[in-house]
């Protein structure tokens, strides 16, 4: 495809979408040229996460329309703007949607990932200045998605949002990494610490969940206790690390907690959900063993839910409860270095994906999530 | 009564007098009371002298189950001198000097074993009225009433029974009045800094009530290099006092305005204190603390024992961005290995623990110390029982 090189536009064919819920349109958009601190990136894979399910069926704010959504990608640095050092055009490069800028508090403590100068938000435009690089043919602003939008042939990161990587990775596995699988390894590896011989329990088993084993797996954890609705979801657990399984609809009278308190002889070490239900997290922090067990936070419940704990569980369990973004991990430390276990062969990548498909198919890969028949659907861009 | 010659009253019923408290809320009762010989696995203590602490409050106050149970003797801070030990006993013996601890340490179960936990959980049926390996009571009234315990200690009493489980020998080098601290309220503050949360140099500390509890937490940070420490309270005077413990900044929440005490705090910190701590035991003041803490590692210490019972609510983003709550008995120590430490730092010279004395009382003036620390205007006051030399 002929691309203009630097003239003030650039055609792409990026898709977005229109409206809550609605199936993505394959359009014609106009990506800017990256600004100062920006990188212009051609999208090579981009893989669908439920975030991005999520905020296409959501209707209000932070929903915004006409968005284009996509965060999991990998591609090609096409040009870059002013202030950009350690990135050239032809570098591979991954985006990550939790900034990592290196130089503030939060990028420099050895303690979190959580970027202070760019925190995290769901917002709609580019990150350094609240505006928008994608037009429509008609000149109507599209708006961004977690300074990613990779649901593009093209697209425009900030520095703080883009990490270079080695270009002899396979883009259909690397992509990955870029947030669910990021996510789940980082949670076992960096939130929670796991240690070797010790028991975890998963509270759902998609695609985070199933990272969380691989994690957890890697780390040494002898026995991953995984806990979902969906039975067929053991045997491909199976895969990831999963050693057992409970139903959770079918634990007759007793609670999933319960169950779980009598398999591990008073709690496990570590527990994580992976669901986003504030009742869920009561019952993994339920079954998380007195004296040192963790209870983990991924999943993303709705805007302003609470978790109620009991004061007096709390004060006399010795249980921790904590809960991280991107698995704790600094994406352009961290990326890197998870590339290399999968280079290496420790870190498996390719039972993730379940499906490819081209750019065109993409609405194949919403239906594939929505109805639970895949884990990772990785969307090719382009030739 | 009290014999001078310990071992003649081994084995045998003791007559002596405890502060009973019967009625919720009312004045403990001085009475003879009868405490039986310790059984198998437990020890006898003549407490020499005792300090109150809030929990005791809490529970002396209690209407409801669990937490009300009548009549009972209550204190679990206290310092004491063997009389007799039960069978199988060997790791203390009559005349050691000797801390009743509420947090057992048997050295044996999983979490003994393990750096990780310090909830001993030898005896799993502890129901916090009645001796831990048995589940009967050692004291009774003249009338043979069954009075009962709380938290397998029960120091306002010339004569208590504790599991052996819950009895830690001390260097006798250190003032009673002093040792007796380290049985519950400073072990616990200092510990919550020190093992809980590891406060490390240069942190940002911010800590809810500056009682006792409070104030060992600030004292534990300061020790470890802590840059801020926040001392929340309602009573202005905890600021002069707290100074004196390491506190570099105070909020009154009375004097906010518009603003809740986690925005001021989040202002003050640029983001939120790096380390919170609840040393009040309010789910509201609890959840103040977890909004004062910083996003990306922000750790929020509970200490406080929930007066009314409710829940602590958190908001789940808040949780995701990083942050993360724990409670802690007795600050995470093991209470066998850990007070020994904390009595020889005492003994260094590197840590202050006198300025926590604020008052002293006879036995029979014990109810002053409740008066005084529920009107704010003591830290600990030490109660003797038996001011020995």
């Amino acid at each position: 495809m002929d691309i203009e090189k630097p003239s003030n536009k650039t055609a792409g064919k990026p898709i977005q979408c229109r409206a809550p819920g609605e199936p993505l349109v394959i359009d014609e958009v106009i990506v800017d040229p990256p600004n100062s601190h920006e990188v212009r990136v051609r999208i090579i894979c981009t893989s669908l996460c439920h975030s991005d399910v999520t905020f296409w069926k959501m209707k209000d704010f932070p929903a915004v329309f006409p968005r284009i959504l996509g965060h999991e990608a990998i591609g090609v640095v096409e040009s870059v703007g002013e202030n950009v050092d350690g990135v050239v055009e032809g570098d591979v490069v991954i985006p990550h949607f939790l900034a990592d800028c290196t130089e503030c508090v939060g990028c420099r403590s050895k303690k979190g990932n959580l970027c202070s100068a760019f925190p995290f938000k769901i917002s709609p435009w580019m990150p350094r200045d609240q505006t928008s690089r994608f037009k429509d043919l008609r000149g109507e602003t599209i708006h961004h998605f977690v300074s990613v939008s990779s649901f593009s042939e093209y697209t425009v990161l900030d520095i703080a949002h883009v990490v270079k990587v080695d270009p002899t990775v396979p883009p259909n596995r690397a992509c990955l990494l870029s947030c669910g699988v990021s996510t789940g390894v980082g949670a076992a590896w960096r939130t929670a610490n796991v240690e070797v011989g010790s028991t975890v329990v998963i509270f759902g088993l998609g695609s985070i969940g199933l990272a969380v084993a691989e994690g957890a797996r890697l780390c040494g954890a002898t026995r991953i206790i995984g806990v979902d609705v969906i039975s067929e979801k053991f045997e491909i657990g199976k895969r990831f690390g999963v050693t057992e399984f409970v139903n959770s609809k079918n634990c007759g009278d007793k609670s999933v907690s319960q169950i779980i308190i009598d398999m591990t002889d008073g709690g496990a070490d570590y527990c994580f959900e992976c669901v986003g239900l504030a009742s869920l997290v009561q019952e993994a922090y339920a079954c998380c063993r007195k004296g040192w067990g963790k209870t983990i936070v991924l999943g993303v419940d709705q805007p302003g839910s609470q978790l109620s704990l009991s004061s007096f569980e709390v004060l006399h369990s010795g249980k921790i409860l904590m809960g991280s973004l991107f698995g704790g991990l600094k994406a352009k430390s961290d990326i890197p270095i998870l590339l290399k276990r999968y280079m290496d062969k420790e870190l498996e990548l390719d039972k993730f994906v379940t499906h490819e498909m081209k750019f065109e198919e993409i609405n194949s890969a919403f239906d594939l999530l929505i109805k639970g028949k895949c884990l990772r659907c990785v969307i090719w861009m382009g030739e | 009564m009290d014999n001078k010659n310990a071992s003649s009253t081994a084995g045998k019923i003791i007559r002596c007098r405890a502060a009973i408290s019967r009625i919720p809320g009312k004045p403990l009762v001085m009475e003879e009371i009868e405490v039986d010989p310790p059984k198998a696995g437990e020890v006898r203590i003549k407490i020499l002298c005792t300090s109150l602490c809030h929990s005791d409050v809490t529970f002396w106050r209690s209407t409801q189950p669990p937490m009300a149970v009548f009549p009972r003797i209550l204190g679990h801070e206290a310092v004491g001198v063997v009389e007799s030990v039960g069978g199988g006993v060997e790791e203390v013996r009559e005349g050691d000097l000797v801390l009743p601890v509420f947090q057992g340490d048997c050295g044996e179960c999983r979490d003994c074993k393990s750096p990780k936990s310090n909830i001993c959980s030898k005896f799993v049926n502890k129901d916090n009225q009645s001796m831990p390996r048995d589940g009967t009571n050692r004291f009774r009234d003249l009338k043979g009433e069954v009075i009962h315990n709380v938290l397998n200690v029960s120091s306002f009493t010339q004569y208590t029974v504790v599991d052996v489980t819950h009895v830690v020998k001390i260097t006798p080098d250190i003032p009673l009045d002093i040792a007796c601290l380290l049985s519950c309220g400073v072990s616990t503050g200092l510990g919550a800094a020190w093992k809980v949360a590891e406060v490390e140099e240069g942190s940002t500390v911010a800590i809810f009530g500056l009682g006792a509890v409070g104030l060992s937490v600030a004292e534990g940070a300061r020790i470890r290099g802590a840059t801020r420490i926040i001392g929340v309270d309602l009573n202005p005077e905890k600021f002069e006092t707290g100074k004196k413990f390491g506190i570099t900044d105070f909020i009154n929440p009375a004097t906010c305005g518009d603003k809740t005490v986690s925005q001021v705090i989040k202002e003050m910190t640029d983001g939120g204190a790096d380390y919170c701590f609840e040393c009040i035991g309010l789910a509201s003041v609890m959840n103040d603390a977890f909004n004062s803490s910083r996003e990306g590692w922000g750790k929020t210490v509970i200490l406080g024992v929930e007066m009314h019972g409710s829940p602590i609510s958190l908001n789940s983003i808040e949780i995701l961005k990083g942050r993360s709550v724990c409670g802690t008995f007795f600050g995470g120590l093991k209470p066998k290995s850990d007070i020994a430490t904390l009595a020889q730092k005492y003994l260094d010279k590197e840590l202050n623990l006198d300025e926590f004395i604020t008052h002293e009382v006879s036995f029979h003036d014990i109810n002053k110390a409740f008066d005084l620390l529920l009107e704010g205007k003591s830290l600990r006051c030490v109660i003797w029982i038996d001011k020995q030399n």
